[in-house]
């Protein structure tokens, strides 16, 4: 198979992708009707739902700005005013934690986004071509996947300067090698298929081949690992933001806060409770959306057909 | 589970007990097994499925009952229902009489005490049967152990008999192997050695055969032959396949979805079936060319099985499908009759119109004389190996790894518009063969000449033109379409890459190709799991046709399929053969079949050509001793088919070191000696038919006139 040569016109390259794009869109939506059907899903969708719109619209939705400092009113309890209470600076908790879910929402996304695409398409072509290509890929792969993934990222942020791309960057490529070790063995499995070999004698590209033919058959592998992925990705993110590499101050960010707020946990608890509710509920919920898409698989087939 | 005694679900007329009464009615003890009114259900998220909706029979000591139809029939859980073997969702009715216990009113404590001991099952795959960590003389052992409590020296010394009593060589050393280092036949034979460990009663076999080659079937239902005069227990043999029936079997019981049509002892099956159903299935199984050297028709049932996911309803469930049908079978449920001529039960309202010849005929099919025409293909010296020779120097010394030869020195060669058959037990090279042909792997060394032009080993680099000339269809019609693709996605593909046509003019070729094989168009946008195998290999067919080849390339194409719908595949090759010229290399392990549809024929042993030729030298003698016991053990229906009792014992061997003399040599029924192990055997021409070769020392005469004599000993 290695004397295969991958896809040398440019039109059938875009067809193999706006295909498979497509195919992936319907694909997602049909999955998520899907996991709606079980009981993680009930509980997770509506979770991950409430964060999303946070983190469209919960800046505007805020009582106040969230970097607005209101000093005479420094640590005060929850109230009306204040439902949460303000922080050191007065800072209202429940905007900033408000405000907060769109840098975390929006790295952690493109993140992993970034991750599934890289190490989607590493994985795939990986797998496909095999022999001497695979070998070198994976351990490469490997190599990557030997660094604990928090230390490896601050490698990378360190290197790179602190800053919303460069935290997305890192988490695209910390995840890369466990999601490309997992979509390649996904397309072990599915390149032996006779209709892979079908392709094959009817002269399609190692690139049709791969976007067209195997991955849409890898859909259900990938969405538990990029649901997997995304909840990782929010704890990473956090993380970053707790060791104060990530975002910097005083823009809100839930890992920052906690950061921030730890030296006032036994006068004001709020300050690091809040975000970190936040955090907690984020993950759980996209926990628990990734078993109900998984639940959702083993459900048997007449129960998924529309 | 359930077991709810309730009122039969289908009306039953109790014609078939006096039938019983009057045959053995001097018998007065209760029969091992009495099953009467059985219904099976099972309550899934998807609905209720009836999986058996009425089956009635009785099964005495020392009798084979053979349970025979298409899949998804109910064949097993009626074998499973019997002993309340079934998952917890399944809901029995009707009565289960076990030596005249009532099963039904039994609790589970009681039910597992006659389970355990007195019942023992064979299944499909031995592989999965034994446990791959244990020595298979342990797990017998064990059995024993839990379930005859034979302890100690008792046990071992049984292990042996038990292993010697079911054909195991050299008891003692084949039980201290691990599963993995016995071969199939072997595996199934320890199985069954674990079955008989506690003499049971009763013997429940779910299609021991399937997974296993044709010489290995062979010997294993001579086991079981024998096996039911000397244990004094009864049988059910489930198979989907005729042959091995025939074979087997005392009496039959024809399932159609869910329910027994006829029940009859095994010769009036075969011989005048009543019920419409049988005599498809009959029809539908290609019967070895009579004397004249003519291939009966084949024919085929249209349609597909009555779903298990739809209640019974009032009326004959087999009218969809039946070419007898009229008014009367709509309305009402068919009454169980007793079929004048014949005596035995059958669900039918008109058993005396039932002949073979009520079923649509297929095309004649002789094979046609060679012409002198330049062969479409010519494969010269075909050497495939996997691997390289290599040594390497490890911890514990010097290893050699050799490479497997999976073919070695393959030359034939495939006419204009003919079928050229290949067949072979597992190992025996033909996939690889095909595979090499159409580029799938790249051959080692040799040359493949398609229409006078040299074909590169890998399909990767042969041209649009070299591709569109050899297509494929694969064995397995649920994974030749992409799942997760409408079922028209290869197929307009195929179409727009070799035609250079657009997305529309492309779709309409589809659609008239899937008319070609007898599918509409709707077809091109559904799934292909809302598709039947049939008709999924059908789609793969026409896919394979969209860019109009010059060969197609068919392995193991219709060995997945019901035998029901084998014939609809067969005729739409012979149908493309006739109207466009395409030639075939047909893929088979299944003799029948190839001899049904080849005008030439190839076989293969251990990757070397052991005998190739016109269809009609190779299937009469002289043959190689390797086709003789292919033919031997081929499963013919008809229980009075006697039979040349040639057995091959073991599996193809190894291929990583070359032959020093003929590749058969270890097997062979008509080995000579030395000669055979140490000198490689001249490929010999039969003078009588130009192009038929045999591998072998023995002189083609001498050979004639000894497989002449052991067919008519036979």
């Amino acid at each position: 198979m290695a004397t295969t040569v991958l896809g040398s016109n440019r039109r059938g390259l875009v067809e193999s992708v706006f295909g498979a794009v497509r195919d992936i869109g319907a694909r997602v939506l049909r999955e998520l009707r899907y996991a709606l059907a079980t009981p993680s899903g009930r509980i997770g969708l509506p979770l991950v739902a409430l964060h999303l719109t946070l983190a469209l619209v919960g800046p505007l939705l805020a009582p106040f700005p969230a970097t607005d400092f209101h000093l005479a009113d420094r640590f005060a309890g929850p109230s009306a005013t204040y439902w949460l209470g303000t922080d050191e600076f007065g800072r209202d908790i429940f905007s900033r934690v408000m405000s907060g879910a769109t840098s975390i929402i929006t790295i952690s996304l493109a993140g992993t986004a970034l991750g599934i695409v890289l190490g989607t398409s590493i994985g795939l072509t990986s797998g496909y071509l095999g022999g001497k290509v695979d070998e070198v890929i994976m351990r490469v792969m490997d190599g990557l996947m030997s660094f604990p993934s928090l230390l490896l990222a601050l490698l990378v942020l360190t290197t790179l300067g602190p800053s919303h791309l460069n935290i997305i960057l890192t988490i695209g490529v910390v995840f890369t090698p466990s999601v490309a070790r997992v979509m390649r063995s996904a397309t072990l499995t599915v390149k032996t298929m006779e209709f892979v070999q079908s392709a094959r004698l009817r002269g399609e590209s190692a690139t049709y081949i791969i976007f067209r033919e195997v991955l849409p058959n890898t859909m259900p592998v990938l969405t538990v690992e990029a649901s997997v992925r995304l909840s990782y990705a929010i704890l990473l993110a956090s993380s970053i933001g707790f060791l104060g590499l990530g975002v910097q101050p005083p823009s809100p960010d839930w890992g920052l806060m906690i950061s921030e707020g730890r030296s006032h946990i036994t006068d004001s608890p709020l300050i690091v409770l809040a975000p970190s509710f936040a955090v907690a509920s984020l993950v759980i919920g996209v926990n628990l959306l990734a078993e109900g898409l998984r639940e959702a698989r083993e459900l048997p087939e007449g129960e998924q057909t529309e | 589970m359930t077991i709810t005694p309730g009122p039969p679900p289908i009306r039953h007329r109790p014609a078939q007990e006096s039938v019983e009464q009057t045959r053995d009615g001097v018998d007065t003890e209760p029969p091992l097994l009495e099953v009467k009114d059985l219904a099976v259900t099972f309550r899934t998220p998807r609905g209720t499925v009836w999986a058996v909706r009425h089956a009635s029979f009785t099964l005495r000591r020392g009798e084979v009952l053979g349970l025979v139809g298409e899949s998804g029939c109910g064949k097993s859980t009626v074998a499973f229902a019997t002993i309340g073997y079934l998952p917890g969702t399944a809901e029995v009715r009707g009565t289960i009489k076990y030596e005249g216990r009532d099963l039904m009113s039994l609790s589970p404590a009681e039910l597992r005490a006659v389970r355990g001991s007195r019942v023992a099952m064979v299944y499909q795959d031995p592989g999965s049967a034994l446990n791959p960590t244990m020595r298979v003389g342990d797990q017998v052992e064990e059995v024993l152990n839990t379930h005859c409590a034979a302890q100690g020296q008792a046990a071992t010394d049984r292990v042996r008999e038990l292993f010697t009593s079911v054909g195991l060589p050299n008891p003692g050393r084949i039980g201290r192997r691990y599963p993995h280092e016995l071969s199939g036949g072997q595996q199934q034979r320890v199985v069954i050695a674990m079955a008989l460990a506690c003499e049971p009663d009763l013997l429940l076999m779910d299609e021991p055969t399937t997974g296993l080659d044709v010489t290995t079937e062979a010997t294993i239902l001579d086991l079981v032959t024998e096996l039911k005069d000397r244990v004094n227990a009864g049988i059910i043999f489930v198979s989907h396949n005729l042959g091995v029936i025939a074979r087997v079997a005392d009496r039959v019981a024809v399932m159609y979805a869910g329910q027994i049509v006829e029940e009859a002892p095994v010769r009036e099956i075969f011989t005048d079936p009543s019920h419409p159903y049988t005599a498809g299935l009959l029809s539908c199984v290609p019967a070895p060319p009579n004397a004249s050297g003519e291939v009966p028709l084949l024919r085929s049932i249209p349609g597909s099985v009555y779903p298990a996911s739809e209640p019974t309803v009032p009326a004959c469930l087999f009218t969809d499908r039946c070419t007898i049908v009229q008014d009367v079978c709509h309305l009402e449920p068919p009454p169980e009759v007793t079929a004048e001529a014949t005596g035995h039960p059958v669900r039918c309202f008109f058993p005396d119109q039932v002949d073979r010849t009520i079923w649509g005929a297929a095309e004649a099919r002789t094979p046609r004389p060679r012409t002198g025409d330049a062969p479409l293909l010519d494969v010269e010296g075909l050497h495939q190996y996997y691997g390289k020779l290599r040594k390497k120097y490890g911890l514990f010394g010097p290893t050699v790894s050799r490479p497997v030869r999976a073919n070695v020195d393959v030359s034939f060669q495939v006419g204009r518009s003919r079928t050229l058959g290949i067949v072979g037990e597992s190992g025996s090279g033909k996939s690889t063969t095909a595979r090499s042909v159409a580029g799938l792997e790249e051959r080692t060394a040799g040359e493949v000449i398609l229409d006078g032009e040299p074909l590169a080993p890998a399909v990767a680099a042969r041209n649009a033109a070299e591709r569109a000339k050899v297509r494929m269809v694969f064995q397995n019609p649920a994974s030749s379409l992409n799942p997760a693709l409408p079922v028209g996605h290869a197929l307009v593909r195929s179409i727009r890459k070799a035609r250079g046509v657009g997305k529309d003019e492309a779709r309409a070729i589809a659609a008239r190709l899937l008319e070609s094989v007898g599918l509409d168009a709707g077809y091109l946008d559904r799934r292909p799991r809302e598709l039947s195998g049939g008709e999924q290999q059908r789609v793969a067919l026409a896919t394979a046709f969209a860019a109009d080849p010059a060969l197609v390339i068919a392995d193991e194409a219709v060995s997945a399929l019901d035998v029901s719908v084998q014939a609809q595949v067969l005729n739409l090759i012979a149908k493309r053969q006739r109207e466009e010229g395409t030639a075939f290399m047909f893929i088979s392990h299944d003799l029948g079949v190839v001899r049904y549809l080849s005008d030439d024929i190839l076989v293969l042993y251990a990757g070397h050509v052991v005998e190739s030729g016109p269809a009609k030298a190779v299937l009469r003698p002289p043959w190689s001793p390797y086709t003789e016991a292919l033919l031997s053990a081929a499963p013919v229906p008809d229980p009075d088919a006697e039979l040349t009792r040639i057995r091959l014992e073991g599996a193809v061997p190894g291929l990583q070191r070359p032959f020093a003399g003929c590749p058969f040599a270890g097997r062979c029924p008509r080995y000579l000696g030395d000669l055979c192990d140490n000198v490689p055997p001249p490929m010999q021409q039969d003078p009588s038919t130009p192009g038929h070769q045999i591998l072998c020392h023995i002189p083609l005469e001498e050979l004639t006139v000894e497989q002449r004599k052991t067919f008519a000993e036979a």
